[in-house]
């Protein structure tokens, strides 16, 4: 775009233009363009005939249709119903993309409050805890995430006490398990009118809101401050609970229990899922606090000291000046760290956690070929999910650029 | 009438924060009781954390034992890091031949003295040393490594290699001696200073040449003991890939990010698209494609090593992020310099080469470098499709007889060795990006 030499001044300077076929730059540039083409179309053209001839000389199927066989492999973490030799591949399809898909959001979501944490500390006005800030993050940032979650997995949650001997993490009330087969969460089983509580905590959600838009009314008008945080916090929890009381407490709880080698009952995450977790966390962390501390950077000091000088406290002036003037440079970087996140949750393949690659592009892939599907089908579904999260972005950034102008 | 006294009055004590220890400590640690509390509780936190460590890995740990009974046996609460000891040889050099072992070093030490003279400030033509390594040092390395028979292509460039890299430490010496260049110090020798350029051209590529024919008559006698690239691993496989993925990366995403700009919409519907795929899958169904379907993709009987297989793949993956790397550096420059440089009357590829790019590179040292580091430490991913890279090795002590169930201890050696390196290489990148922006503060 930028070597065109703008068309009126070519004009100005040769009044009487010939034309000249061979130095034409428009002439070059569809030359060049059918070039370029051409030698591409010629590549593929390349490609696919080999890739179908070596198909049919190995006697290999092509096309879909293997998506309605059963497979005959267990998996030991699903989201939704699978028997071995019944279920499809089609449906391992989608266990494993319903997989990627938890691990990546509980990690997007854990690492994202602890990098802000963390961000926000590297730049905390006490020296030591901002060098232990500084620690956390040059030490997670600088060894590979693959390492990292090798070593949780065999050094931290592979090597817990056996299950005889589980840690107790609800002290004493048995909801809450670990050991080295997992996390062990009791489950709520909903009772007959359940469904009240739910509709008083909606209720009490309304009153807050009510409540705070009252209290900003008054602000704006007569400048006076009321308190809205006990209030809010005393309607959130005594209208639900009173109600729940009331209805005869319709709500109990699957435990786990401890039957012959293992526990029964609730609702269970594997070490691998539980070490995915944490590594994912702990790594994007590390990336999502240096982005926030840049972010924090970039907002001119003179608004941090103008809040000041109106009399608002450190943690206010950070809450309600320096922070909302930070995120447009915050969050764009910070998009990308999710997008990364879901990529990087493929290494789960690395300690046998059941994500889309190690179910589908390395078990199916190893019972029935179909290597060009497999491969294709799960490219694309990370080019969904990325193309999702990326137009995300745009949006917020198009939201930001409106308010800004 | 002003009362004028001649006594000076005494100079102010200064601040208390900016004196003594005590002051320091006031201002950066305890200036509130928050602050104080908070210090003391991260405090005992940073001490509960180091002095654990510290008697696990230092205090506690067995350092010389024949296995993991042995470790048991001294101290069962301490690292056990005999087993890495025991395993040096391995997690650096794979299980290349130990007798062959000098190779990969001389390897080592070859590449660190033809790259010395980048940071000398002394030396000349520091454009033609950069080109030369990129050139010629793989060839030369390649054959060191692998050994075996060598075709007339690897002769040739074998010779020009070591052609290359005698004309460079010669350089390198007389730039520190003399200050002058190796072609200055050589016309003077000769006494052709004065000479046509002409001549001086003649007489230098009598030279060249006269020294390659020697170098290509002595390199006919080697013979290297051919060592199959299944034996390579540990950290020097690591380094070959991150290497060769490095060299070639940069390039690459540089065409890249030109396409991706480029007014031809074809050259740049095709660059943006394969950018935008590859940026959007993880590394390792890269991996995973290159291992199953390159060897669909090529003419049948034609077979590729799994080694270059897993090298195009992080070639091509990494020149993606690469290209969006330099196309932010390419956004940075000012429209002013392109039309400059038209109205000088440069072309398309000289406005790129000699105005826009060395511009652009400043600006893109910080995230270059931050690619090269994910690189890195992104290579371990082959140990997934089974090389065994340097984790591939960490992980195998494991299930070595004596060492069986070591697991934590070689990790933590590995994520040391890692830290060191990426750590390095990013404070590096943060001196020279001072270094570099010096000439802009105006």
């Amino acid at each position: 775009m930028n070597n065109a030499a703008p068309k009126t001044g070519l004009k100005r300077a040769k009044p009487k233009e010939t034309f000249d076929f061979f130095h034409d730059a428009r002439v070059r540039s569809v030359f060049y363009q059918l070039i370029t083409a051409g030698l591409f179309g010629l590549l593929m053209w390349y490609l696919v005939t080999n890739t179908s001839q070596n198909l049919q000389a190995r006697g290999m199927s092509t096309g879909f249709g293997f998506l309605n066989t059963t497979a005959g492999f267990d998996i030991d973490f699903k989201l939704i119903d699978y028997t071995p030799g019944k279920g499809t591949y089609g449906r391992i399809f989608v266990i494993g993309a319903l997989n990627t898909l938890l691990v990546s959001f509980m990690a997007i979501i854990l690492s994202t409050a602890l990098g802000f944490l963390v961000g926000v500390l590297r730049l905390s006005n006490n020296w030591l805890v901002s060098k232990v800030a500084l620690s956390f993050v040059e030490i997670f940032r600088n060894t590979p995430l693959l390492i990292q979650i090798v070593f949780w997995y065999i050094g931290v949650f592979a090597v817990l006490p056996a299950v005889k001997m589980t840690i107790d993490l609800s002290l004493g009330a048995k909801m809450l398990l670990l050991n080295n087969r997992g996390l062990y969460m009791a489950t709520p089983i909903m009772g007959g009118l359940f469904w009240m509580t739910l509709v008083a905590l909606g209720v009490a959600l309304a009153g807050v809101y009510l409540l705070r838009r009252r209290a900003r009314k008054l602000q704006e008008s007569s400048g006076k401050q009321t308190k809205t945080l006990i209030p809010s916090l005393g309607l959130l929890v005594l209208l639900p609970s009173a109600v729940f009381i009331l209805t005869g407490r319709p709500l109990s709880w699957d435990m786990p229990t401890l039957q012959g080698f293992n526990f029964a009952g609730g609702t269970s995450l594997p070490p691998a899922f539980l070490a995915l977790i944490v590594s994912l966390s702990i790594y994007h962390a590390a990336q999502i606090a240096e982005a926030v501390r840049a972010g924090i950077l970039s907002v001119s000091k003179g608004q941090k000291e103008a809040a000041l000088s109106i009399g608002l406290k450190p943690a206010r002036v950070m809450a309600m000046v320096v922070i909302p003037q930070a995120m447009p440079a915050i969050v764009p970087p910070m998009i990308s760290q999710w997008m990364t996140t879901v990529k990087n949750s493929s290494l789960a393949i690395a300690i046998g956690y059941a994500d889309i690659v190690s179910l589908f592009m390395q078990t199916t892939l190893n019972q029935i070929g179909h290597a060009v599907e497999l491969v294709g089908m799960t490219m694309a579904f990370y080019m969904v999910i990325s193309l999702s999260i990326s137009g995300l972005l745009n949006i917020y950034n198009k939201r930001v650029q409106l308010v800004e102008r | 009438m002003a009362i004028i006294t001649p006594i000076k009055t005494p100079d102010r004590a200064a601040p208390l924060a900016e004196r003594s220890i005590i002051g320091w400590m006031h201002k950066n640690l305890f200036s509130s009781w928050f602050n104080a509390i908070l210090t003391v509780v991260t405090a005992y936190l940073v001490y509960i954390t180091v002095t654990g460590l510290w008697a696990w890995g230092v205090t506690d740990a067995t350092f010389i034992a024949d296995s993991r009974r042995e470790c048991f046996e001294n101290s069962l609460s301490g690292a056990c890091w005999a087993g890495v000891i025991d395993w040096f040889d391995n997690i650096f050099y794979g299980r290349y031949p130990r007798e062959q072992i000098w190779r990969i070093n001389l390897g080592a030490v070859l590449l660190v003295l033809w790259m010395a003279p980048l940071w000398m400030s002394r030396v000349k033509g520091k454009v033609l040393i950069g080109a030369g390594v990129v050139v010629f040092y793989p060839f030369l390395a390649g054959y060191l490594f692998a050994g075996g028979e060598k075709g007339l292509l690897t002769q040739l460039m074998v010779s020009g290699a070591i052609v290359a890299l005698i004309a460079n430490t010669s350089n390198m010496l007389i730039g520190i001696t003399t200050r002058a260049s190796l072609k200055e110090f050589l016309l003077q020798v000769l006494g052709k200073a004065q000479a046509s350029g002409r001549t001086q051209r003649n007489v230098l590529l009598a030279i060249v040449l006269f020294v390659f024919v020697a170098v290509f008559l002595w390199q006919m006698q080697w013979t290297a003991e051919a060592v199959s690239w299944t034996q390579w691993g540990g950290l020097f496989l690591t380094m070959v890939i991150a290497g060769i993925g490095i060299a070639s990366s940069l390039p690459g995403g540089i065409l890249l990010a030109l396409g991706r700009r480029s007014k031809l919409t074809v050259v740049r519907v095709l660059c943006t698209g394969f950018i935008e795929v590859f940026r959007s899958v993880p590394l390792i169904t890269v991996l995973f494609m290159a291992t199953t379907m390159f060897p669909l993709f090529m003419p049948e009987g034609f077979v590729l090593n799994k080694l270059v297989q897993v090298i195009i793949a992080v070639v091509l993956f990494n020149a993606c992020y690469m290209a969006e790397t330099v196309r932010a550096g390419l956004q940075a420059i000012p429209r002013g310099q392109y039309e400059a440089a038209h109205t000088i009357g440069l072309g398309y590829w000289r406005t790129t080469g000699l105005v826009i790019m060395p511009q652009a590179l400043k600006y893109m040292i910080p995230n270059i470098v931050g690619t090269f580091i994910s690189l890195l430490k992104d290579t371990t991913l082959v140990s997934i499709i089974g090389l065994f890279d340097i984790l591939g090795m960490l992980r195998s002590i494991s299930k070595d007889i004596p060492w069986l169930g070591l697991h934590k201890e070689p990790l933590i050696f590995g994520a040391m060795l890692f830290f060191v390196l990426c750590f390095s290489m990013s404070k590096y990148s943060r001196h020279l990006e001072t270094k570099l922006s010096a000439g802009d503060q105006h």
